[in-house]
């Protein structure tokens, strides 16, 4: 059994169904692309994997590691090893990046990190992240550039180190450098530490640096193609109204 | 700078984006000096006390219990205390050498271990322990209890014991006038320079305790000095009363950190305070209450800066749980210009309590120059809970500049998602978010100790409302 198991999801939002049956299986050490039109439900997914509570399953399961988290608090999650970067970062005032990060890692613990390790675990992934130390300093997204912001949550990932993360449009917003620092982090953690991933995005560019074993397109809360690296090509030169017309009516 | 508006009186008409007049008046300057007959006896500090104790006991026998009320649903009652139950407790002092003399358990429980420049003690009516430390005193700092300065005949006792508070204005008021034991007495001298901070502690020891407390700090020209004032009670059942009149005055070139730890803990406690600092020439005063338990709380903070060149940052902090109920009054006074101001408060409130946070700027006819900013930030925890933040400002001089601002919020969801989505459970998460929250005021404390003591007991108040927390989640 894959390591994240996605079994028939469906979710709703109010009274609005979002997914509508999703399957999806994602082991440690992949790399997949998660690919939709805005709208598609690939926030949405990303956002029930960790258990947001503004999303009801209705049917389906999620399994990690074994163990079913369909109903599972966010924090077991990601205790468990599951990880979100998120589309949108909210900013926590008033609480630097280290100090947040100490506590998510403490919180993972039984004894609190001895303060030479965390630093010395701090100063890898800010080489990593090619970000100044002081901005491990800084009020975590409190006032952060949309690239800042980006960088923030892969430097939080390459910190708590999951088995399987999501990336919500991590690359979107990042200047050419930033994409490259972020993309290369992101297949570093993958070659290091058999990270594996669901990336999900609009565009082909940050597949320059992570090659996906596996390339899903969801089109209104269902995934309707499935293929490999060649489908991003694809989709790049022909937009998403062919696959619409071959697969939209699909139920 | 353009200004918000000209008045002449602060009943005059104000522009309507300001809301109504605050439910209380500011003290503004008046003083139970004023009120005194021609022929009281007033020319030496005892006189002048027993004359205003005197007068303040007629106001005391005369009065009821004072009860607020505002339209709506706020009415701050103190006609539940039963007043008669209540007595002043007395102990004995420490010993002539005051060392050996055990902290009462609240305080030893509170007080951080920290270098300090001098400690004074109240339980309940009486001073039971004074320390200063001998720099200090070799300096001429004067620490002692306000009854032994009004005994020793001290000359900035007799100029400003009263100056700026009053004894009419209702029973609880006229009852610390009237009848305060004890007390806190601090004069640092003109350019006396005192790094550390000095202490001033009462306790309330048990219920059935009725304690009025009175404070006078007089800072001379270019004295520096920090003042760390502690209120607390013992964990008891029952009803118990504070009040306190704490007034201080900073002359030319003086610059103070006062801070205040209050926490009358799970009690009945009732807590009628009256506080009043009034910044001289050039003089600058970074004033920091922290309000953080009792039954019911009435506070009246007044800062005033009544010389040019005063300047101020008045900042302060509530956090009310369970059934408290807090009401707070916090006044931005400019009696001359030019003087700066800055006031910013932060307040939580949990459980089914409530909070009520007036905050007023009052620039006077002539203070021209006055330029200042109120802020009042409210986060409710809990969906029982209520703050109502009430800014006003009263201008009545044109070449100034003042203006308020807040919020008022609720726990932002997503916010601690995102935490919980990186480990930390929901309670973790809401105490960083609230930690966070506090934080701008908090850390303005510069000053670790302190800081601490705050941090714990806000910790503190939030675990105890874990359950909830949790619960408030789960309802959503
Ligand atoms: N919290 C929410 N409140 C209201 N509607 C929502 C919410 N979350 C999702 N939706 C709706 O569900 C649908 C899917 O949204 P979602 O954010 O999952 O799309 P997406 O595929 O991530 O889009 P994008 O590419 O623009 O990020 C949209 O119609 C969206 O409006
Ligand atoms: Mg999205």
């Amino acid at each position: 059994m894959a390591e994240l198991e996605i079994r028939d999801l469906h979710v709703r939002h109010e009274d609005l169904e979002i997914l509508k049956g999703v399957d999806l299986s994602i082991d440690k050490g992949e790399i997949h692309a998660l690919m939709g039109p805005n709208g598609s439900g690939k926030s949405t997914l990303a956002n029930t994997l960790l258990g947001h509570p503004g999303y009801e399953i209705t049917q389906g399961a999620i399994i990690f590691a074994g163990q079913d988290i369909t109903e599972a608090e966010p924090h077991e999650r990601a205790k468990a090893g599951l990880f979100l970067a998120f589309q949108y970062p909210v900013a926590i005032p008033g609480v630097s990046i280290a100090n947040f990060l100490r506590m998510a890692i403490n919180a993972k613990r039984d004894e609190p990190i001895g303060v030479k390790e965390f630093r010395g675990q701090l100063e890898t992934a800010v080489a990593l992240l090619d970000v100044d130390r002081s901005f491990t300093s800084r009020p975590l997204n409190d006032g952060f550039s949309g690239g800042e912001k980006k960088r923030a949550e892969i430097l939080q990932m390459a910190m708590l180190a999951p088995d399987i993360a999501i990336l919500d449009e991590t690359d979107s917003g990042l200047d050419i450098d930033a994409l490259r620092t972020v993309a290369e982090g992101v297949a570093k953690l993958h070659k290091s530490q058999g990270l594996g991933a669901l990336i999900i995005t609009h565009y082909q560019r940050i597949f320059h640096y992570v090659t996906p074993q596996f390339v899903h397109v969801m089109l209104d809360g269902r995934i309707v193609l499935e293929g490999g690296e060649e489908l991003v090509e694809r989709l790049e030169r022909e937009g998403y109204d062919q696959i619409r017309q071959e697969h939209g009516a699909v139920v | 700078m353009a200004p918000l508006s000209s008045a002449d009186t602060e009943t005059a008409t104000r522009p309507p984006r300001h809301r109504e007049a605050t439910l209380y008046a500011p003290l503004a300057g008046a003083s139970a000096r004023t009120a005194l007959p021609e022929s009281a006896p007033v020319g030496d500090a005892a006189s002048l006390l027993a004359a205003l104790r005197e007068q303040a006991l007629s106001s005391y026998e005369a009065a009821e219990l004072p009860v607020w009320r505002r339209s709506g649903f706020w009415t701050t009652s103190f006609a539940p205390l039963d007043l008669a139950a209540l007595e002043v407790h007395h102990h004995e002092p420490a010993a002539a050498d005051g060392a050996d003399v055990p902290l009462p358990q609240a305080a030893a429980k509170r007080l951080p271990e920290r270098a300090r420049a001098g400690r004074i003690v109240q339980l309940d009516g009486s001073v039971i322990s004074v320390e200063l430390a001998e720099s200090a005193s070799a300096q001429g700092v004067r620490l002692c209890s306000l009854e032994q300065a009004a005994a020793e005949g001290s000359e900035a006792f007799h100029r400003h014991y009263s100056q700026r508070l009053t004894s009419d204005r209702n029973k609880l008021e006229a009852a610390n006038a009237a009848l305060w034991t004890g007390g806190a007495f601090l004069h640092v001298p003109a350019g006396v320079v005192i790094e550390d901070p000095f202490e001033i502690v009462s306790v309330l020891g048990s219920a059935g305790s009725a304690q009025h407390a009175r404070v006078l700090i007089v800072g001379d020209r270019a004295s520096e000095f920090a003042v760390h004032e502690y209120t607390l009670a013992e964990d008891f059942e029952g009803q118990a009363l504070h009040t306190e009149g704490f007034e201080m005055y900073l002359s030319d070139g003086a610059r103070c950190r006062l801070a205040h730890f209050q926490d009358l803990g799970p009690g009945e406690v009732y807590d009628a305070t009256t506080r009043v600092v009034a910044v001289g020439r050039d003089a600058f005063c970074h004033w920091l209450p922290a309000l953080l338990g009792g039954h019911l709380v009435r506070q009246h903070l007044e800062l005033a800066v009544t010389e040019p060149g005063g300047d101020m940052a008045f900042r302060g902090i509530f956090f009310a749980e369970d059934a408290e109920m807090f009401d707070m009054f916090a006044v931005d006074l400019h009696e001359v210009g030019p003087s700066g101001g800055d006031v910013h408060w932060r307040g939580a409130a949990s459980g089914s309590a409530r909070a009520s946070m007036e905050g007023l700027i009052k620039i006077n006819p002539g203070a021209q120059q006055s330029h200042t900013y109120l802020q009042i930030h409210t986060v409710m925890l809990s969906p029982k809970a209520r703050i109502d933040a009430i800014p006003s400002v009263l201008v009545s001089a044109d070449d100034v500049s003042a203006s308020h601002g807040g919020s008022v919020g609720e726990l932002d969801e997503d916010v601690i998602f995102y935490m919980q989505s990186r480990g930390l459970d929901r309670t973790a998460a809401v105490r960083v978010l609230v930690e966070g929250f506090f934080e701008p005021v908090l850390g303005e404390l510069a000053d670790e100790p302190l800081e601490g003591v705050v941090r714990a007991k806000i910790a503190e108040k939030l675990a105890a409302a874990r359950a909830e927390i949790e619960a408030y989640a789960a309802g959503r």
